[in-house]
C-alpha cells in the first residue's frame, strides 16, 4: 500500500537534466515534453534559491507535445523543434531532453538527433524520462549522455594537460550554494596550481565539456557524478579521484591537495604556501568570533537535514570545528529503492552521527527532529515549521530555502567555513535576541502590586522561555493563577 | 453518459483469429433482422468494416484528429450492408507513437460527437485488437463504454492465452464497472477435438460458449469478394450459423466475471492437452478402454 509523502522536496529527473543543462554557459536545452515540466522547475527553482538562468522557464524551447503527438508519435514535432530552436537561438551546444510522454510513447529522439547532427549542428540528447528518477539521477545521466556524444558534433585534437581535472558531484540549482562553492573550488584549485573545468555557472561553459577529455583527473565530490567520470575513464582514460564531499576549511582543503596529489603531482613548495596563507586567513577571521563561539554556546545539539554531500561536509566540520554534537542525520537524496553508487560513505556518516536516516517525508523528518534533543536544526526552509513549534534556530543550508537569495555565496572551501560560521552565529544570535524580547514583554506585563504567586509564575516562564511558542498575553497569566 | 442508448458490445480476440470477420457478419445478421447497427473499429489496423462496406475508402477518426480540422460525422462513418454504420478508429504507422491511447481518444472522440443520440442504435459493436497489450486496449470494456464483451478464440493455445489474458483484464476492471463477460465465440472449429479444447477452457475459467463457428470455404470466398457471408450466402449454412450467433449476443443477458487461469495453471493446462492430442493423433488407447 502506498503512503502519503508529505513536502517531497526533490522534482523528476527531467528537472535535473533541465537545470543542468540550463547552468551550462552556450548550452540551449530543448524539452521534448508536454506544455509545463519546463516551466514547474522554473517555478521551483525560482522561488526557492538563485534566480533564473538565462534559458529557463518560459524562455525554454519545447515541443510542448499535444495529444496528437502521443497518439502519431512526436518526432517530426520534435525535428521541426529543433530546426526552429536553431534558427532564433545561438548556442554552441543544443541538449535535447526527453519527457516521460516521449519515453511511453518511444519517439526516435536519437534519430532526430542524428538527423540534425548530419546537417552539422551541435546537437545531443538524452533519454532521461522524468519517471526514470529524481534531479539528483537526472544530473548524472544527462552528463553521461553529452559526454558519450559531445566528442562527435564538437570535434578537436586530443592533448591532456597534465594540471587540467573536471570537477563533478556538484548538482546545479540542488545545492543553494552550488554557483558559489564551484567558484570557491575553482579558486582553491587554483592556488594549488591546477586548473579545473567546473562546467556550469559563471566560470563553466560548453567549452569545460570539450576540454573535459584533456584533463588529467576527474574528481568526484559526491555518489552523484560518478557516471559521466566513469564515461571520460572509459573513452579517454583519465582516473577517476573520488571524495565524499566538498572540502570545507583548511584541513579538508590539505586532505584535497594530498589526494590530487597522488594522482597529478603538485608543486610542493606552490601547495604549502597557499595552505599557510588560506589557514592564516581562516584562523584570523576564527580568533575574531572566539568569544561568540562560547559564549553563544555554538557547541550545541544539532540535527542536519541535507543530501549526503552536505551532511558529510558540514557535519564533519560542525563537529570537529565547533564541538556540535550530532544526533541525527536525514539524507534527502532522491536515491532509487536499493540504488547503489561505486562510493559506500556509510563508514565516514557514522563517524558524523549514530543516527543516519533516509528520505524525503517532512512527516517522518519532523518526528526525526521532535524525538532528537536537538537544540539548533541544520536544513531547509521546509524545516521552519518544526523549528517554530519546537522553538529552535534554524540554519538553512540545503534546498530549498525560500527566503534568502544566495548568488555567488559558498559554504565550502575555507570562505564557506567563514560563512558558514557567520551564518550559525547570525542564527543563534537572532534567536538569542529573540528569546530576550519574549522575556522583556512578559517583564513589562509587571505593572507593580501583583501577589508573589503571579510574579513566581512569570519568573517560571521566563525560565522555561524555550517552551514558549506564543507571547503570554496578561488574561493568560492571571488564568494561570 | 452515450453508452446508455443501444447495447454497447466489445468484441475482443487475438490479431488474426476471425475477429472482424465475426463481428462484421453478427453486424450484418443483426441489421438483416432489422436492427440499427454502429460496428467501431477499435484496431489500428483499421480493416474491421471492409465487408460491410465492399472494400470502399472511409476516413479513420484518428486520421481526421490529426489533420486538426472540426469533424463531422458524416466524415468518418459510411453505411454499410443492411444500414451499419461502419467506423474505424484507425491509429498510427505501425512502430511509432501510442495506439492505445489513439483508441481511448477516438472513443472519447466519438461521445463528443453525440453518436449515439444521433443514430440512435440498437446495438453497437467494438472490434478491439485482443491483446490488451496496454490500457488504451481496455477502454471499451472500462468506465461503463460497453457493459459485456465477447472474446473470439480458436483452439489454438495462443488464442486461448489471448482470450485468458482479456479475462484478466474483465477480472480488474468488472468490480468498478468495466464490462462483464458475455461467452466465448469459438472460432475455426474443426471436426475432432477442437470443441473439447474450448469447452474445457470455458469451464475452468467459468464461462460460457456464445456459439460455435466451423471453419468454412464460404468464409473465405465472401471476404475474398469484400462481402460478409451474411450479404454474399444468405442461404449457406454458415450464413444461419451467423444468424443464430447474433440472435444469441442480441438477447444473452448472463453476464459474468470469469476466473482467468494463472500462467502456471494455463502451462499445465495446456500440457495436458498436448498429451492427449498426441495419444489420440497417434491411436493410444487410455482409461477402461485399455483393457479391451
Amino acid at each position: 500500500m502506498s503512503n502519503v509523502i508529505k513536502n517531497p522536496r526533490n522534482g523528476c529527473a527531467l528537472h535535473g537534466a533541465l537545470q543542468t543543462v540550463q547552468e551550462i554557459n552556450g548550452a540551449v536545452p530543448v524539452v521534448h515534453s508536454n506544455a509545463g515540466c519546463g516551466v514547474v522547475n522554473y517555478l521551483a527553482n525560482q522561488r526557492f534559491s538563485g534566480g533564473a538562468s538565462s534559458y529557463s522557464g518560459f524562455s525554454i524551447p519545447g515541443t510542448a507535445a499535444q495529444e496528437r503527438h502521443v497518439i502519431f508519435g512526436g518526432a517530426s514535432r520534435l525535428r521541426e523543434q529543433i530546426k526552429n530552436t536553431i534558427k532564433v537561438q545561438k548556442g554552441d551546444l543544443y541538449v535535447i531532453l526527453n519527457s516521460c510522454e516521449s519515453a511511453m510513447v518511444g519517439d526516435d529522439v536519437d534519430a532526430m538527433t542524428r538527423e540534425i547532427v548530419e546537417q552539422g549542428e551541435p546537437v545531443v540528447d538524452t533519454l532521461v524520462a522524468g519517471f526514470n528518477g529524481g534531479p539528483h539521477y537526472g544530473y548524472e545521466q544527462v552528463l553521461g549522455d553529452i559526454f558519450k556524444s559531445i566528442y562527435e558534433v564538437k570535434k578537436s585534437g586530443l592533448k591532456r594537460e597534465s594540471n587540467l581535472v573536471n570537477i563533478f558531484g556538484i548538482v546545479p540549482q540542488k545545492d543553494p550554494y552550488w554557483q558559489g562553492n564551484l567558484n570557491e573550488l575553482q579558486r582553491i584549485l587554483t592556488g594549488l596550481g591546477i586548473k579545473s573545468n567546473v562546467f556550469f555557472g559563471t566560470e563553466g561553459g560548453v567549452a569545460d565539456f570539450v576540454n573535459a577529455k584533456n584533463a588529467s583527473a576527474s574528481i568526484v565530490f559526491s555518489q552523484w557524478g560518478e557516471l559521466p567520470a566513469k564515461i571520460l575513464k572509459e573513452k579517454f582514460d583519465i582516473p577517476v579521484i573520488y571524495r565524499s564531499s566538498l572540502p570545507i576549511g583548511t584541513d579538508k582543503v590539505q586532505d584535497l591537495a594530498e589526494a590530487i596529489n597522488k594522482v597529478i603531482s603538485l608543486d610542493e613548495s606552490l601547495v604549502k604556501d597557499f595552505l599557510e596563507k588560506e589557514e592564516h586567513t581562516e584562523k584570523s577571521l576564527f580568533l575574531r568570533v572566539r568569544d561568540e563561539i562560547f559564549e553563544l554556546g555554538l557547541s550545541k545539539n544539532a540535527v542536519i537535514i541535507g543530501d549526503e554531500e552536505q551532511v558529510i561536509r558540514l557535519g564533519g566540520f560542525l563537529k570537529d570545528r565547533l564541538g556540535v554534537v550530532i544526533s541525527s542525520v536525514v539524507l534527502i537524496d532522491s536515491l532509487k529503492k536499493d540504488e547503489a553508487h561505486e562510493t559506500n560513505n556509510e563508514e565516514e556518516l557514522r563517524t558524523i552521527s549514530e543516527n543516519i536516516y533516509k528520505g524525503i517525508d517532512q512527516k517522518e523528518i519532523d518526528e526525526i527532529v521532535s524525538s532528537s534533543n536537538a537544540e539548533v536544526i541544520f536544513g531547509s526552509s521546509l524545516e521552519k515549521r518544526i523549528a517554530e513549534k519546537l522553538n529552535l534556530p534554524l540554519v538553512e543550508i540545503s534546498y530549498p530555502i525560500a527566503d534568502k537569495l544566495i548568488l555567488n555565496k559558498a559554504d565550502a572551501g575555507v570562505n564557506g567555513a567563514i560563512s558558514l560560521l557567520e551564518n550559525y552565529i547570525t542564527v543563534v544570535k537572532q534567536y538569542d535576541e529573540r528569546k530576550k524580547e519574549l522575556a522583556s514583554s512578559i517583564l513589562k506585563e509587571v505593572k507593580g502590586g501583583e501577589s508573589w504567586r503571579e510574579l513566581s509564575q512569570k519568573k517560571s516562564f521566563l525560565r522555561q522561555s524555550n517552551l514558549i511558542t506564543e507571547l503570554p498575553t496578561r488574561e493568560y497569566i492571571s488564568a494561570q493563577r | 453518459m452515450a453508452g446508455k442508448i443501444g447495447k454497447h458490445i466489445a468484441i475482443y480476440g487475438k490479431g488474426g483469429i476471425g475477429k472482424s470477420t465475426t463481428t462484421s457478419n453478427i453486424s450484418a445478421a443483426l441489421a438483416e433482422a432489422g436492427y440499427r447497427v454502429i460496428q467501431i473499429g477499435c484496431d489500428p489496423k483499421s480493416d474491421s468494416t471492409n465487408t460491410l462496406r465492399g472494400n470502399n475508402y472511409l476516413p479513420t477518426v484518428l486520421d481526421s484528429l490529426r489533420e486538426g480540422n472540426k469533424i463531422h460525422l458524416d466524415d468518418i462513418s459510411v453505411k454499410g450492408f443492411g444500414g451499419v454504420l461502419c467506423i474505424e478508429s484507425g491509429g498510427p504507422v505501425p512502430g511509432v507513437g501510442c495506439a492505445g491511447r489513439g483508441i481511448n481518444a477516438a472513443v472519447n472522440l466519438l461521445q463528443e460527437l453525440n453518436l449515439f443520440e444521433e443514430f440512435k442504435p440498437d446495438y453497437v459493436l467494438y472490434d478491439v485488437l485482443g491483446d490488451v497489450v496496454c490500457g488504451g486496449f481496455a477502454v471499451p470494456i472500462r468506465d461503463g463504454i460497453t457493459d459485456r464483451a465477447y472474446v473470439v478464440s480458436s483452439s489454438d493455445f495462443m488464442a486461448l492465452y489471448a482470450a485468458n489474458n482479456l479475462f484478466k483484464a474483465i477480472n480488474k476492471y468488472a468490480p468498478t464497472g468495466g464490462a462483464k463477460l458475455g461467452g466465448v465465440i469459438a472460432n475455426s472449429m474443426k471436426p475432432g477435438y477442437h470443441r473439447e479444447i474450448v469447452d474445457d477452457f470455458v469451464a475452468k475459467t467459468g464461462t460460457s460458449i456464445a456459439g460455435y463457428v466451423n471453419r468454412s470455404l464460404d468464409v473465405q470466398q465472401s471476404e475474398l469478394y469484400g462481402k460478409t457471408v451474411i450479404e454474399a450466402k444468405p442461404n449457406s449454412a454458415q450464413a444461419d450459423i451467423y444468424r443464430n450467433l447474433a440472435k444469441y449476443i442480441a438477447e444473452n443477458e448472463d453476464l459474468v466475471v470469469p476466473n482467468p487461469l494463472g500462467s502456471a495453471e494455463l502451462r499445465d493446462w495446456a500440457r495436458s492437452w498436448g498429451d492427449r492430442i498426441y495419444d489420440i493423433e497417434n491411436g493410444v488407447v487410455n482409461g477402461v478402454a485399455e483393457a479391451i
